[in-house]
């Protein structure tokens, strides 16, 4: 099923000699097409309240988090934004923001953290580390952008940038809440992958080689038989030479 | 020290042994002497008697180095380096002591062999598995030479010469980078 089909208005596709055999039982259509209907109702009013209250992750890896720890602090006093609570668990976070350098062996704790977190999630990549690798860039250990691993909705730059500029990617993202459209969102979700992997030879992603050669396959099947023999062919002059 | 001293550039008469050497050579160990680093006695020492050397520096009461800095290891050009920093508290003095471990005695696909010493001076373990992570030299006898610091299933010591950084999404070594 094509991703289409899932946010087509009424109900899925179903062939029609499976008609009478078929029990629907999921929602999700009906929810979403209900959703659509009424969102232009509910998601101001919904953006307002969310976007008041994002609850930050628990989650500093090194010298950012001393930044992050402060504006906790009542001198700059995140809470006043509507992040009060520091959450001790992904599970009732919002928000992560990426304080600190994320190195290979901390990248797969990361992406678990952010799979963990409920939809609808935001990441804010703080500091200059998480954003390029910062002074770390061209190690062989640290992970060269955050955003190579987990998308990203705020940069915020500086090393370590300071509390106020926290307070002010955090402003930016409740602006962007408050632009948000659930089916939008739902619409630009994909799927994450920890580590791209690069085949040594050629340079290329592995994922695209293996899509070249589904897409090879596909045509091998379309074009039928004859460019099967024709390779047969080859293969058998191929040996013929070698003889 | 002043900051323009110069280091001690390598003679060509081989050194006279100093305080340590001359202790060791009285207990049947021969070792070389190096130039000194940062004015701390050096000497290099063949990789079997370092466990009886340490034993030896450690226990008696004319020296008694009672306190190990640090285990660290050094690729060099030529050879692969075992430090290990020696410190008395009863006497304020520091020795170094090398191990030296020629590349060309390596064989292909293996790495240098040193004994460890964390059976019997334990703050060695960690110590040992971290210079066993980022030079490569393998401490036989070490309870638990395991990666300490890079994930477990990393490949190659980051700290040699001629180790090649991955190529993967992580960092820009990808011409086909996505970003
Ligand atoms: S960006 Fe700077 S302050 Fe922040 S984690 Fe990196 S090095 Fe530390």
């Amino acid at each position: 099923m094509s991703e289409g089909n899932l946010i087509k208005v009424g109900s899925p596709y179903v062939p029609d000699e499976l008609k009478d055999t078929v029990t629907l039982t999921s929602l999700d259509h009906a929810i979403d097409a209900l959703g659509e209907l009424l969102s232009p109702v509910i998601s101001p009013v919904a953006n307002l309240a969310r976007s008041n209250s994002v609850w930050p992750l628990t989650f500093g890896t090194s010298c950012c988090a001393i930044e992050m720890m402060c504006v906790g602090m009542s001198a700059f006093d995140i809470s006043r934004f509507g992040s009060e609570v520091f959450r001790a668990t992904p599970r009732q976070a919002d928000m992560i923001l990426t304080a600190g350098t994320i190195t290979r062996k901390m990248a797969p704790a990361l992406i678990t953290l952010y799979e963990q977190m409920p939809e609808p999630k935001y990441v804010i990549a703080m500091g200059a580390c998480t954003i390029t690798g910062g002074m770390f860039n061209d190690s062989y250990s640290v992970v060269q952008g955050v955003d190579r691993i987990i998308p990203v909705d705020v940069y915020l730059p500086g090393c370590p940038p300071r509390p106020e500029a926290i307070l002010d990617a955090l402003l930016k993202l409740q602006q962007k809440i408050r632009t948000e459209n659930y089916h939008e969102r739902k619409k630009r979700t994909y799927n994450q992958r920890a580590v791209r992997y690069v085949d040594y030879d050629t340079g290329k992603l592995v994922d695209d080689l293996v899509e070249e050669a589904r897409q090879e396959a596909d045509a091998v099947l379309a074009g039928g038989a004859t460019i099967a023999l024709k390779s047969e062919e080859k293969q058998a002059e191929a040996s013929e030479k070698k003889d | 020290m002043t900051h323009d001293a110069k280091p001690p550039a390598q003679p060509e008469a081989p050194l006279e042994p100093g305080q340590y050497g001359q202790f060791l050579k009285e207990h049947g160990i021969a070792t070389n002497r190096l130039a000194d680093s940062c004015g701390i006695e050096t000497i290099a020492i063949q990789a079997e008697h370092l466990p009886s050397a340490l034993k030896l520096l450690r226990n008696s009461q004319e020296v008694k180095l009672d306190l190990l800095i640090t285990v660290s290891g050094v690729d060099n050009n030529e050879t692969f380096d075992s430090v290990y920093h020696l410190w008395s508290y009863s006497h304020t003095n520091e020795l170094v002591i090398k191990v030296m471990i020629k590349k060309t005695d390596v064989p292909e696909g293996k790495l240098p062999m040193v004994p460890s010493i964390s059976n019997f001076w334990s703050a060695a373990n960690w110590h040992e598995r971290e210079t066993y992570d980022l030079v490569g030299i393998r401490y036989s006898g070490h309870p638990y030479l395991r990666r300490i610091l890079n994930p477990w299933d990393w490949e190659g010591h980051p700290l040699r010469r001629d180790y090649k950084q991955p190529v993967d999404g992580l960092n820009d070594k990808n011409p086909h980078s996505f970003r």
